[in-house]
């Protein structure tokens, strides 16, 4: 083979070789996410751990195919003792001289993306499920195991979907998970159980025995003793003396000689040192550590972890591309569906040609929808499309309709109306959008983006779409 | 045959002069008629004219000790109680006192009495509940309680027990209204009287020897055992002496503990309690022989000394001792010299005197039973159900109780059988009988 040819740019590292481009990243700064688009593959030189994380993290976190889907390389002379990121990345190179090696494993990702279709679901869990297929059908991974890991709020990984959520939303993999299964896509089989905060879905906690008066951990333990000529009862602390080790009796001053003869000791007594209460059975509390919350374990949230197994469906699914039925947002009140929408766009402009008017298609665009949709969790999500739909529907004519082109984008028709006009009601009712969004969902930044086309009856109903959603999918 | 027999007796009625009847019935009028109808039929006047003389006095003491509102504990120790308890703690919660904390302990349950009492320590209901894994006897398990309360004055209860609204309330009056009480015992009284007949005869038993026999010896002075099942003791008194000691018998002998220390016992006949009795003769029987076994026990062996001149020699408590043991031991055994002399010397008579005795007892029983009726402050059981069993009560009280009795008292004098009664777990009683308690 040739030779391999470095390009030093700002961006990192260009190697080319074999009519293959490798972008080789030396430093977390000099990562421009989009640069990845327009490379084979990826190597990172592996020098700190936690830094290699964030940049495999970044990729296949990415909600772009071309990113998330990119074969990443290690280049370490040392394996690396981290099994989820040995899962997330393509393999390793002890250096450069070796890219070679490489080569084959390149080709024969881009044939098997070649393969693979995408249907643009609009559903988030749908989004992550196609996500999850296409990386494993490209990894030719046909399971998806739980891996412990001490990074995991969850205590366990499923390196190809836990890598899209931060720590505190990693939880919502299950549910994921089980969509999915119930889906057709896996089978599964027990693998383990977690218990997980009832307020933060952490499972990061601390189990300790507290009084169950005050919840204090703060106890003392002794032995309760019988001493039977005289019938005193009490803890061994009573019956201690100052001079030597042996045991009086306080009530009668003997002193206890032979266990199950003159005396027993029928039971252990616990002592709370923060309220003084006494009790026999301790309650077993739970310290959540990341939100601080301090519960009764029998509040925990218990959930059962499982190995997952792809199916066939699962596999044509990633091939085919993955649309689910059940969860997606057609039902939403005020809305039709995407066909309807570009049937009644196609109308629209064939009655155009007859009476020269001004229509409109317009757009909004939620830039960054996939980072929203998994601090909401699938419920949420629904919620806030309601809300998006019901300000956008009251804010149009009644014979306007609004469909939803993928969970991101949303797309109306504003007929008989001036283009200057359509585009500061948009104007106006973006602003709306993100003052609801500020009022009703503190801490939520929900960055939106609006288009407005003017309808043009000499070109087709796709064309308009089109040029509506390029900038946006 | 019985004309003859009524014939006669009536002739016999005609010719007895008072003579004849002190030389018949010597044995009725001294110790029967004159203690247990006169004595008390003056006293009840005498607290009734009390209780109204002191009723201001009451009344501050009520208030005072809802103004001081001391933690009151409430220990609940026994074997197998777990189906009471959630009856009996929601009852607690009806109180009128309300500061008081539940300290339930199950001395080696083998039935769900753990598991119940977990449960309702969780939900708050009991306040603390121990559990001793093997079997300690009464006494072990309310010393326990004892020893894990907080309260300024210490409640004993038993499980299958229930008690007025105002029980706790009543019960602890008492040690507001005079300096010096150690201990105050409850009203307790048959639940179960219209079960069977030996419960109905228990019930009238239980009203003449409680509501108002200690009603009497209160005021006396004599009053000696706080009954197991309702008894309120000043916490650092009850602590001073150790708690309780080994049974059977351990009510009565706690209260002499308390009493030799210089406090006063007093009843308190308005703090009702009323428990379930034997149904059945033969459970009856076992009962009351360990009773009367732990009388001889107690009176004559362990607190002898009360008998004793000595400097802590107590008039009261002599007195108290001495009419508990006059009346049950030597009259017990006396009944049996005056049949022997009946039988020996008016053998021709024997029947006319045995009619008479029968008549006379059941005559006292009457009058006793209504005319004492009308001290009644409050009770459970209608007078009138009563009525149509009274005359039972001669053979109830008079031979089956008798009998009982003796039988108890010639075991334990001769072989100290109560030591053996596995009342108590067997670990405990060797003690108690190599130590003579
Ligand atoms: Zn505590
Ligand atoms: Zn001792
Ligand atoms: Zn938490």
């Amino acid at each position: 083979m040739g030779q391999a040819i470095h390009h030093s740019e700002n961006r990192g590292t260009r190697i080319e070789y074999a009519g293959h481009s490798f972008l080789h990243i030396k430093h977390l700064e000099s990562l421009n996410i989009e640069d990845v688009k327009n490379h084979s593959a990826v190597i990172i030189e592996t020098r700190d751990l936690d830094y290699v994380r964030m940049i495999v993290s970044r990729i296949r976190g990415n909600i772009a195919p071309d990113i998330y889907l990119k074969p990443i390389f290690l280049q370490s002379r040392n394996s690396i003792n981290d099994l989820v990121l040995e899962n997330l990345v393509d393999g390793r190179i002890s250096n450069l001289d070796k890219v070679a090696s490489l080569v084959e494993l390149v080709e024969e990702n881009l044939n098997r993306v070649q393969d693979l279709t995408f249907a643009n679901s609009i559903s988030f869990e749908a989004q992550m499920i196609t996500k999850m297929i296409t990386l494993m059908y490209t990894k030719d991974q046909k399971s998806l195991l739980p891996i412990p890991y001490i990074y995991s709020s969850i205590n366990f990984a499923y390196p190809l979907l836990s890598v899209n959520f931060s720590e505190t939303d990693e939880h919502a993999v299950l549910n994921i998970l089980d969509i999915a299964e119930s889906e057709g896509l896996f089978r599964s089989e027990y693998y383990d159980r977690i218990y997980l905060c009832n307020q933060c879905s952490s499972s990061h906690l601390s189990y300790r025995e507290v009084c169950p008066k005050c919840s204090s951990s703060n106890t003392k333990s002794d032995d309760i003793i019988h001493h039977f000529p005289c019938g005193y009862v009490g803890p061994m602390q009573d019956f201690k003396n100052e001079i030597d080790d042996k045991l009086d009796c306080p009530k009668c001053n003997k002193r206890l000689r032979h266990i199950g003869v003159d005396y027993d000791k029928p039971s252990v007594i616990h002592e709370c040192k923060n309220c003084s209460h006494t009790f026999q059975d301790f309650f077993v509390n739970a310290k959540c550590l990341s939100c601080g919350s301090d519960r009764s374990v029998e509040q925990l949230k218990s959930k059962i972890i499982k190995s997952y197994f792809l199916t066939k469906k699962g596999e044509s699914a990633a091939i085919k591309g993955f649309v689910t039925t059940t969860k997606d947002i057609d039902e939403i009140f005020g809305t039709i569906k995407f066909d309807t929408f570009k049937t009644m766009l196609k109308y629209e402009i064939e009655r155009l040609k007859q009476t020269e008017g001004s229509s409109n298609i317009c757009a909004i665009y939620i830039r960054n929808s996939s980072l929203v949709y998994s601090k909401l969790g699938s419920t949420l999500q629904k919620g806030l499309l309601k809300d998006l739909i019901s300000v956008i529907r009251s804010n149009i004519r009644s014979s306007d309709v609004i469909s939803f082109v993928s969970s991101s984008t949303i797309i109306l028709s504003m007929n008989e109306i001036p283009n200057k006009i359509s585009n500061k009601i948009m104007g106006n009712m973006v602003r709306l959008l993100e003052e609801l969004i500020a009022s009703t969902f503190k801490k939520l930044d929900v960055q939106f983006e609006y288009k407005v086309v003017a309808l043009d009856h000499h070109k087709p109903y796709e064309e308009h779409i089109t040029e509506l959603t390029i900038d946006f999918i | 045959m019985i004309d003859k027999i009524i014939d006669n007796y009536l002739r016999f009625l005609s010719t007895l002069t008072p003579a004849d009847f002190l030389e018949f019935f010597w044995f009725f009028l001294i110790f029967e008629f004159f203690r247990y109808f006169l004595v008390e039929f003056i006293v009840l006047i005498l607290t009734e004219v009390k209780k109204v003389t002191s009723r201001k006095q009451r009344a501050s003491a009520s208030a005072e000790l809802f103004f001081e509102n001391p933690l009151v504990s409430i220990l609940i120790p026994g074997k197998n109680e777990g189906k009471h308890l959630y009856k009996l703690v929601n009852s607690l919660s009806e109180q009128t006192y309300k500061n008081i904390e539940i300290i339930v302990v199950d001395d080696g349950s083998d039935d769900d009495t753990p598991a119940i009492g977990r449960m309702l320590e969780k939900a708050g209901l009991i306040d603390v509940f121990l559990r001793n894994e093997v079997r300690g006897g009464k006494a072990s398990g309310a010393n326990l309680a004892l020893r894990y309360s907080k309260g300024k004055y210490i409640i004993h209860l038993d499980a299958d027990c229930s008690y007025d609204f105002d029980a706790i309330e009543n019960i602890l009056i008492p040690f507001y209204m005079e300096l010096g009480v150690g201990g105050v015992g409850g009203n307790v009284n048959v639940r179960n009287y219209k079960h069977s007949l030996v419960t109905t005869l228990q019930g009238v038993e239980y009203y003449n020897a409680i509501t108002i026999g200690r009603k009497v010896t209160s005021y006396l002075g004599i009053y000696r055992v706080i009954s197991g099942a309702f008894g309120a003791f000043r916490a650092d008194v009850i602590k001073s002496i150790g708690g309780w000691d080994i049974g059977p018998g351990l009510d009565g002998d706690i209260t002499v503990k308390i009493r030799k220390k210089g406090y006063k016992i007093r009843f308190a006949a308005d703090a009702h309690c009323l428990t379930s009795v034997p149904n059945t003769f033969k459970k009856l029987v076992k009962q009351r022989l360990r009773w009367d076994k732990s009388l001889i026990r107690f009176r004559l062996r362990k607190h002898n000394d009360v008998f004793k001149v000595q400097a802590s020699f107590r008039l009261l408590d002599f007195f108290s001792a001495f009419e508990n043991f006059f009346y049950n031991v030597v009259l017990n055994f006396k009944w049996y010299i005056y049949l022997t002399i009946m039988l020996t010397f008016y053998r021709p008579l024997f029947i006319n005197v045995f009619i008479t005795n029968v008549l006379l007892y059941t005559i006292m029983n009457y009058i006793k039973f209504l005319l004492f009726s009308l001290f009644r402050d409050r009770s459970h059981s209608s007078v009138s159900y009563f009525l149509i069993y009274l005359p039972c009560m001669v053979l109830y009280f008079g031979l089956f109780l008798r009998a009982v009795r003796t039988i108890a008292y010639l075991q334990e004098i001769f072989f100290k059988m109560s030591y053996k009664d596995t009342w108590n777990p067997r670990k405990t009683s060797i003690h108690a009988e190599y130590l003579r308690l």
